[in-house]
């Protein structure tokens, strides 16, 4: 495998874009794994006098309309990010491949009913039943990350199915069957591996959208109580923005960094992969 | 084309509405049964729960001591019939606190969709005629930028700068209170208050819209077809509208059916930055106050508008492409 | 003075790639009235050329020098504007793909008048249709009036004519436009070119790989390798007498008849078809039935041992079904199969597994038939693998099995894509006969090949056949392919076996009208490639 896999970093890092999104992801992930060191106390912690702005007393970046650190909250906050992100992204691309797979070699009748039902899934509105269903169960961060989960793994279904109905066709597939290879050898270790490649790029911005979700279910007071979470604070920071805008300002900064970088990550992936593929005669 | 051939498709797409619409109403339903508690508390809410009368009178309109299918026929029956339940603390019926407020988020997800779409399609296209030169670049960082940014904080910065700092617009609400205008100074007035909300719903698709309008023609400007017609000797004007674009607006119009979901399901994000009175702040207000009955109407109610945008969009596609079966 | 006279014309392709230049210090000219070939096989540097020409190459080729004199003056030092007026108006081009060379979403009608209206001239719905009658298509308003997408490859390909010639230029330059279709339909293709350029007198400039289409309507000749021209004249000069090694060795490679007349192959059958029928099933929704459409039916036919049965048909006839039914890719609905004594039709799919070392096949498509993430050694051993083997011998198998089909140990190690085309499909075969099986199916495993790589697979092929004492179902629709190798030759039509038999036998004196069309359509028929004095060089695989 060295030959594809030098050749594939090599392509990757060479893409600016790329390299400086997975800075900027290591940068988040050090902050979120230290944030106990840099900042020794609980983010719900009142550390001094409300609506400090950034750079005063100890406040980097401002104090919150009870005296928090704005800025221990965005650390101890990249956890939360980090961690929702990365679950329900693991659980829907798990759920989707399962479903997509499939439909994907079985079809005729169970095709259909996997595909009416992912239907269902893509019609709805995603974020409406995601607040939906956290409300419905009560926020907490298992909820939250199912919900997101379940809105997030019909489009991984989709593109197993394609990848399959595509691959189930491929002449080195028939070859296989030709040559006597069971059914699960075939599945698994012939189609499988050639279908992963457009999953690994809708995986990193899977993450990055399960981020905006998150954000976006605590913005409106669905996140989970007891972990503070970058959305949460710019929702807290609303109502008090002409007095306070630092509260709304840093979290935001601190989403669209991630997410940008998520983005950056995926695309230099869809590159990288591609042209192997792309490369013929 | 043929109408019969239209007809045909119309009623089928229509049929698959219907059924998908009856799907909801039974989630609906099976929501409201595995959420932990007793069903008629969550369908009550926070403030019904506390009154006993209302939730036997509940219990009794919903059959809850039926069996599960009696249930099921009862509550279909119920929302076919425009019965979406009683909002207890504000006590009146779901539909029409939803149908009141409809029209005001008709009017902001509309503005911005067009907003999306106009600026989105104008800016990939232009970005795939300039492909590798700096205005390309420029676009393809500010579309990436855009794209990364979550909505409500795409508002409550537009928010802070455009009215707190700046003060050249309002930051909430739907028109100015107490100011009894009519006709077009009404209009105009409606219009201040619709730019922030709509620019910001509208901003993050045009993002969308922009990064697979330029994919899509580059895309198809590398297709045998293009050769052909510069063979002929089109000009290159004539070449990238009848022939690149023409092909290109397919996937766009595939996208934008799908995307109708998330715009609508983020229109509650928007309303609730705004104060924008429409069915998603109605939503958030039934959030804090655990109105379940309402959040699962606005739910309802916000599925059928992707439903019928979905049916508009491959209408549209069908009718643009003539190799889609339409039997 | 010549109509187009290319003079020294120098490419220069971007860095990295396997030459410096996609084309060299070419130079040819095309008189009036005439039709000039130019031959070569892929990455000569023929549609570059013709590309140049038109002003119609990728941004990343550059003119280093030359000039192309068109009407007096050089097309190379025309402004962008002054070019585009040439295009569709003096010179008119034709390309290889005719089914995604068309708007999907304009009518076909609309695509022709365009053509007119972008040089000023009248687009009536009548003049549009008078062009569609010149090419020869029935209903030319019915043509006019629908979208590509529901026309034939053929069709296609006339209504391509039509516009290039709806203002009727002085040239035509056709990029080898029927390589893509049907050999029947290539050669009525071919005849409509060659009515309109003497109705009017054009000069065409062809490209082509086939030499049986040069021998069919080229005047003069152009040779293409590697950028350079090697050899041109006069066709029958060229064709009859080469004198580059390259030109010979391309000439040699052409299949000819060269099977000498077997004795009737006398074995015990080894495989037997019985009115064996598959249909596919079509369409079908809330309003309409669903449609059978059969693609195969009521096939008999017998295989014997040691022999090579080739099975003959254009597109769509039904062979490769048919050869997917024997190693029971898809499942016929009726008939037997009968192998040795076996029905392998009955067989489910668990008892299928001992056919598997005897029945074994190799694919078309040189870039699909293998999977692009494993090396070619595990490639090759999966198979002896998947039925017991271990590893290690597998492998050491894979090594033997390399060299069988004369690639070098080393390329155990490599993945598909470092390979050519030919390298590729001899891995294929090489994986094919991993199992050492009786019976080899080999579904149309040149035609996606340069006509000297063909020739090399074929003589490998056939080499194994006698060592191996292999039986093979070769498929294929060439014709020549088949002479060359099969003894005898069962021709399919739409999914019916019209005629089978010894293939001298067939060729010489056809019984079914198809079988007839069929060998009337084949190019440059009544040329007979010069055997003699054939050079061992060539291109090198």
């Amino acid at each position: 495998m060295n030959g594809l896999l030098g050749d594939f970093f090599g392509t990757f890092l060479r893409n600016r874009g790329a390299a400086a999104g997975l800075a900027v992801l290591a940068l988040v992930g050090v902050a979120a794994a230290t944030a106990g060191l840099l900042f020794p106390y609980s983010p719900w912690d009142m550390r001094g006098a409300p609506f400090m702005p950034p750079g005063e007393m100890e406040f980097l970046l401002g104090s919150d309309s009870l005296g928090r650190d704005v800025a221990a909250g965005i650390a101890y906050g990249a956890r939360v990010s980090l961690l929702i992100g990365a679950v329900s992204t693991v659980v829907a691309v798990l759920l989707g491949i399962t479903l997509g797979a499939v439909a994907g070699y079985a079809g005729g009748m169970v095709d259909d009913a996997i595909m009416r039902f992912t239907e269902f899934f893509q019609t709805v509105p995603s974020f409406m039943l995601a607040v939906v269903l956290v409300a419905i169960f009560s926020p907490s961060i298992g909820s939250i990350v199912a919900a997101i989960a379940i809105v997030s793994w019909p489009p991984v279904a989709r593109v197993i199915r394609a990848e399959f109905l595509s691959l189930r066709s491929r002449e080195f597939v028939h070859a296989a069957e030709v040559l006597g290879r069971s059914r699960t050898a075939i599945v698994f270790r012939v189609i499988l591996p050639n279908a992963l490649s457009p999953i690994i790029v809708l995986a990193s911005l899977m993450v990055a959208s399960a981020i905006l979700l998150e954000s976006g279910l605590s913005f409106l007071g669905l996140g989970d109580p007891n972990l503070i979470s970058w959305g949460f604070m710019i929702g807290a920071g609303r109502s008090v923005i002409r007095i306070a805008w630092w509260m709304s300002v840093f979290p935001g900064i601190a989403i669209f960094l991630t997410v940008l970088a998520l983005n950056l990550v995926g695309e230099g992936l869809s590159d990288a992969l591609n042209p192997r593929l792309a490369r013929r005669r | 084309m043929g109408g019969a051939r239209f007809a045909g498709f119309l009623v089928q797409r229509v049929i698959k509405m219907v059924v998908m619409v009856f799907a909801i109403i039974v989630a609906n339903f099976l929501l409201v049964h595995a959420a932990p508690g007793d069903p008629a508390s969550v369908i009550a809410g926070e403030a019904g729960a506390a009154d006993p009368q209302f939730l036997a009178q509940l219990r009794a309109q919903f059959g809850l001591d039926q069996p599960l299918s009696t249930q099921l026929w009862l509550y279909v029956s119920h929302v076919a019939q425009g019965d979406l339940g009683v909002s207890y603390r504000q006590q009146r019926p779901v539909l029409g606190l939803i149908l009141e407020r409809l029209s005001a988020t008709l009017l902001l997800t509309g503005t911005a969709f067009i907003l999306a779409v106009l600026g989105g399609v104008t800016l990939g296209a232009l970005a795939a005629r300039r492909v590798g030169r700096t205005s390309d670049s420029l676009i393809t960082v500010l579309a990436l930028a855009l794209y990364a940014t979550p909505i409500f904080w795409v508002g409550l910065m537009l928010v802070l700068v455009f009215s707190v700092w700046l003060d050249w617009l309002p930051s909430f609400g739907m028109n100015t209170v107490g100011a009894d205008l009519t006709g077009g100074a009404a209009v105009l007035d409606t219009a201040r208050y619709l730019l922030l909300p709509a620019l910001t719903l509208g901003l993050f698709y045009m993002a969308v819209y922009a990064r697979l309008t330029r994919a899509a023609m580059l895309e198809v400007a590398s297709q045998d077809f293009v050769r052909t017609a510069r063979a002929k000797g089109v000009p290159e004007g004539g070449v990238q509208r009848r022939h690149v674009l023409r092909n290109a607006l397919l996937p766009v119009i595939t996208v934008a059916g799908i995307q109708a979901g998330q715009l609508v399901g983020g229109s509650i994000l928007v309303e609730t930055v705004f104060a924008w009175p429409g069915i998603g702040r109605l939503a958030f207000d039934a959030l804090l106050a655990r109105d379940y009955q309402i959040l699962l109407g606005v739910f309802l109610a916000t599925s059928v508008l992707v439903l019928v945008f979905n049916l508009v969009t491959d209408l549209l596609y069908a009718w643009i492409d003539p190799r889609v079966e339409m039997t | 003075m010549s109509l187009l006279d290319v003079r020294n014309l120098t490419i220069a392709l971007p860095p990295g790639a396997e030459r410096a230049h996609a084309v060299e210090d070419v130079s040819f000219t095309l008189e009036a009235g005439e039709i000039l070939c130019i031959v070569g096989e892929s990455g000569s540097g023929k549609s570059v050329s013709t590309g140049a020409i038109m002003s119609l190459l990728p941004p990343a080729l550059r003119v280093v020098q030359g000039s192309i004199g068109f009407e007096g003056r050089d097309l190379l030092r025309l402004k962008p504007a002054e070019m585009r007026l040439l295009r569709g108006s003096r010179i008119g081009m034709i390309f290889q793909e005719p089914m995604t060379a068309l708007n999907p979403l304009m009518r076909v009608g609309e695509q022709i008048g365009e053509v007119l209206k972008v040089h000023g001239a009248r687009g009536s719905a009548g003049r549009v249709q008078e062009l569609i009658n010149a090419v020869q298509l029935p209903d030319p308003d019915s043509i006019a009036r629908s979208y590509p997408h529901l026309l034939s490859g053929g069709q296609r390909q006339r209504v391509m004519i039509a516009m290039a010639l709806a203002l009727e230029p002085a040239v035509l330059i056709a990029d080898e436009p029927t390589t893509a279709l049907d050999v029947t339909t290539q050669m009525q293709i071919l005849g409509l070119i060659k009515e309109i350029q003497s109705r009017r007198g054009m000069g065409v400039l062809f490209i082509t790989h086939d030499f049986g289409v040069v021998a069919e309507i080229a005047d003069r000749v152009a040779v293409m390798q590697h950028g350079r021209i090697v050899e041109a004249g006069a066709a029958t000069q060229v064709l009859n007498a080469p004198q580059h090694p390259y030109t010979q060795a391309l000439i040699a490679a052409v299949p000819h008849r060269a099977r000498a007349l077997d004795a009737p192959p006398t074995g015990r059958p080894v495989l037997e078809l019985i009115g064996v029928r598959k249909s596919y099933w079509r369409g079908g929704g809330l309003f309409s039935p669903r449609v059978k459409v059969p693609a195969v039916q009521d096939a008999d036919l017998v295989l014997r041992k040691g022999e090579t049965l080739g099975l003959v048909g254009e597109s769509g006839s039904g062979k490769s079904t048919l050869a997917r039914c024997v190693v029971n890719l898809v499942k016929p609905e009726e008939g037997t199969i009968r192998y040795h004594d076996t029905d392998l039709r009955r067989l489910m799919r668990r008892h299928w597994k001992p056919y598997r070392k005897r029945i074994q096949m190799v694919f078309q498509d040189p870039f699909a038939s293998l999977n692009p993430r494993r090396r070619v050694g595990d490639i090759i051993a999966e198979g002896p693998m998947a039925h017991g083997m271990a590893r290690a011998s597998a492998l050491r198998r894979a090594d033997e099995l390399l060299a069988l089909v004369q690639l070098d140990a080393g390329a155990a190690e490599r993945f598909p894509h470092e390979f050519s085309g030919g390298q590729r499909q001899r891995i294929g075969i090489a994986r094919a006969l991993a199992l050492e099986p009786e019976l080899l199916i080999a579904d149309e495993p040149v035609s996606a090949l340069d006509v000297s790589v063909q020739a090399q697979i074929l003589a490998l092929l056939e080499d194994l056949r006698q060592r191996l004492g292999l039986t093979m179902l070769f498929i294929t629709h060439d014709l020549r392919v088949a002479a060359q190798v099969c003894g005898r030759v069962a021709v399919m039509q739409r999914g019916v076996i019209v005629e089978q038999g010894r293939t001298a036998e067939v060729f010489a004196a056809p019984q079914h009208p198809y079988t007839r069309s069929l060998l009337d359509s084949i190019p440059g028929r009544h040329w007979l490639p010069p055997v003699a004095q054939i050079s061992d060089q060539g291109a090198v695989d």
